[in-house]
């Protein structure tokens, strides 16, 4: 039978990464498949703007777990790597902190050695450590459930200043200090963005959501960008399509929403259609926090020895992670000292990362200039070049910022908060209440980051390509 | 008291939402591991979903022991029924 225009087998809501790499696997399997994008490009989080002369990627600015995990066997399915050149930066993250600066490197033995040489009363520990990651899956214990990040960093280390430097970039890539944050998120973290992070794709962050969208539509995939979805269409047990909101309407028998839980459920299916244990559930979720983000154009480019551009530069001037955390999510941005700067590869512009609070519309419309101004003025007394009088383009992300452009409940950077509590987010992906909704992209998963949201996208697919063949 | 069959299906649609497969292919004598995919992070989800939905606490060790539906639900009627005197 042959479709009709409006008709679909599946439709996807959102075409972040997670919603993209869902759509190629199902187009692949010979689904008829619409993905609707409320922002004029694809990606999410993973997109880049250009002002000026200067592209700067919009949040996502690399990845990891191109080894470890399956992002490696996604990519070669949809054969990413014939058609970009993705590269590790080497190093891929360094922390600075008072007293010490110490290295990623690519060559996990490097880095076990760096670490060495930065704290040499933690030598034998060091290596235990980075030996039980690097056997995460034989070592991973089911004891861990209930522990926190804190707890398997005491089990390894004394120092306050190691623990803390190894726990900077776990919090910075999930919005939780290790004392908050569960033990089982902080060690897949870890070993996915630390152990092997640094990847980026030549062109910025936009190529890899770029060729997503092309493999998608080679595929026989259909790409609507700048198009809003206004509502779910269910009669109550089933999904029937999607409405846009110039009332346009679209029929299949998937829904996949690649949007922002709360909003999926609440907003586009309707309260009245939810299970109630199940709104429960959801009414009751936390969300991860958002992030400040500072753009900064150069007019010289930046040609530093010292810092490779593409690396993850973590200042981290108070060991106090806990302290961090506070201030982080209250907002005090004048007691703020941690933050992450990235040299962009093209070294002509900047970026800076500081959690932060989503606050309001309002909030960031009066303080937005302030808050760019107050960090960038915290900026001077970091040891690179002269940034301040290189300054050509200056620009800022508030978590307001990024609700608008993605829809992100809260503005929240890895969906849902990485507490112990939330470590287990039943029927997520599929509800038990409409038939042919499903949920793909970091609302569903424990993974952050691209890696986490790309397998989230391959397994959505899998369970929908699966009950599609019955 | 439970029943013993409710239990059984109550714990299959956990066993199937963690693993995306769908509750025909979970027989009682389904291997967890080799045939519905379940490694150490979705044993652990698996674990914690029951924890969370019989207010129970299952010891450490007794998760290793689970290789089965079957064994899932004898380990939790077992725990409910402890609870219950």
């Amino acid at each position: 039978m042959k479709m009709s225009s409006n008709e679909y087998d599946a439709v996807i809501i959102g075409a972040g990464i997670g919603g993209l790499v869902c759509g190629c696997y199902l187009a692949k399997a010979g689904m008829k498949v619409l993905i609707a994008e409320q922002h004029n490009k694809p990606g999410g989080y993973c997109t880049s703007f250009k002002r000026g002369n200067f592209t700067f990627d919009a949040a996502a600015h690399s990845f990891g777990g191109m080894r470890f995990g399956p992002l490696g066997k996604i990519f070669n399915d949809l054969k990413i790597n014939e058609r970009i050149n993705i590269y590790q930066c080497d190093p891929s993250d360094i922390i600075i902190t008072p007293d010490l600066q110490v290295s990623f490197n690519s060559d996990i033995n490097n880095t076990i050695k760096n670490f060495q040489e930065a704290f040499p009363n933690e030598n034998y520990n060091i290596e235990r450590f980075f030996n039980f990651l690097i056997n995460l899956e034989q070592n991973i214990s089911i004891s861990f459930r209930k522990n926190n990040f804190t707890k398997i960093l005491d089990s390894f280390f004394s120092s306050y200043k190691i623990k803390s430097a190894l726990s900077f970039p776990v919090f910075g890539n999930s919005g939780l200090p290790p004392s908050k944050l569960s033990a089982f998120f902080g060690l897949k973290l870890f070993k996915e963005f630390l152990l092997d992070g640094g990847y980026y794709p030549d062109g910025g962050m936009q190529t890899l959501a770029n060729i997503l969208a092309e493999i998608f539509k080679e595929n026989g995939g259909k790409l609507f960008l700048s198009s809003k979805v206004k509502k779910i269409i269910s009669d109550g047990k089933n999904v029937l399509g999607i409405k846009l909101s110039d009332n346009e309407q679209y029929f299949s028998k998937y829904v996949i929403s690649n949007c922002d839980m709360r909003q999926t459920y609440l907003k586009l299916l309707g309260k009245e259609f939810i299970d109630k244990a199940f709104l429960n559930t959801i009414s009751k979720m936390i969300p991860s926090l958002s992030v400040f983000i500072v753009y900064i154009g150069l007019k010289e480019p930046i040609y530093n020895n010292y810092f490779k551009p593409g690396s993850n530069i973590w200042y981290l001037l108070d060991y106090n992670l806990d302290n961090s955390y506070f201030n982080s999510k209250n907002g005090f941005f004048n007691d703020i000292n941690n933050l992450m700067m990235h040299i962009s590869p093209d070294r002509k512009s900047v970026t800076f990362f500081i959690n932060a609070p989503y606050k309001n519309k309002m909030y960031w419309n009066d303080n937005k200039k302030e808050v760019l101004n107050l960090f960038i003025n915290k900026i001077q007394n970091i040891p690179i070049d002269n940034i301040i009088d290189n300054i050509e383009f200056k620009e800022a992300a508030t978590p307001y910022t990024l609700f608008r452009y993605t829809s992100n409940y809260k503005g929240a950077s890895f969906g849902w908060a990485g507490i112990p509590s939330q470590l287990v987010l039943p029927g997520f992906i599929k509800n038990r209440f409409i038939n042919g909704l499903f949920m793909t992209g970091h609302w569903t998963t424990h993974g952050f980051g691209i890696p986490g949201v790309t397998y989230i996208g391959y397994e959505t697919a899998r369970r929908i390509i699966n009950n599609f063949k019955r | 008291m439970i029943d013993k069959k409710v239990l059984e299906n109550e714990i299959k649609e956990i066993i199937s939402d963690v693993s995306g497969f769908d509750l025909e292919e979970i027989k009682p004598e389904t291997n967890l591991t080799n045939e519905l995919e379940i490694d150490s992070i979705k044993a652990i989800e698996i674990t914690v979903a029951i924890e969370k939905k019989y207010k129970i606490s299952v010891r450490d060790e007794d998760v290793p022991k689970i290789v089965t539906l079957t064994d899932a639900v004898e380990l939790v009627y077992g725990m409910l029924n402890q609870k219950g005197n």
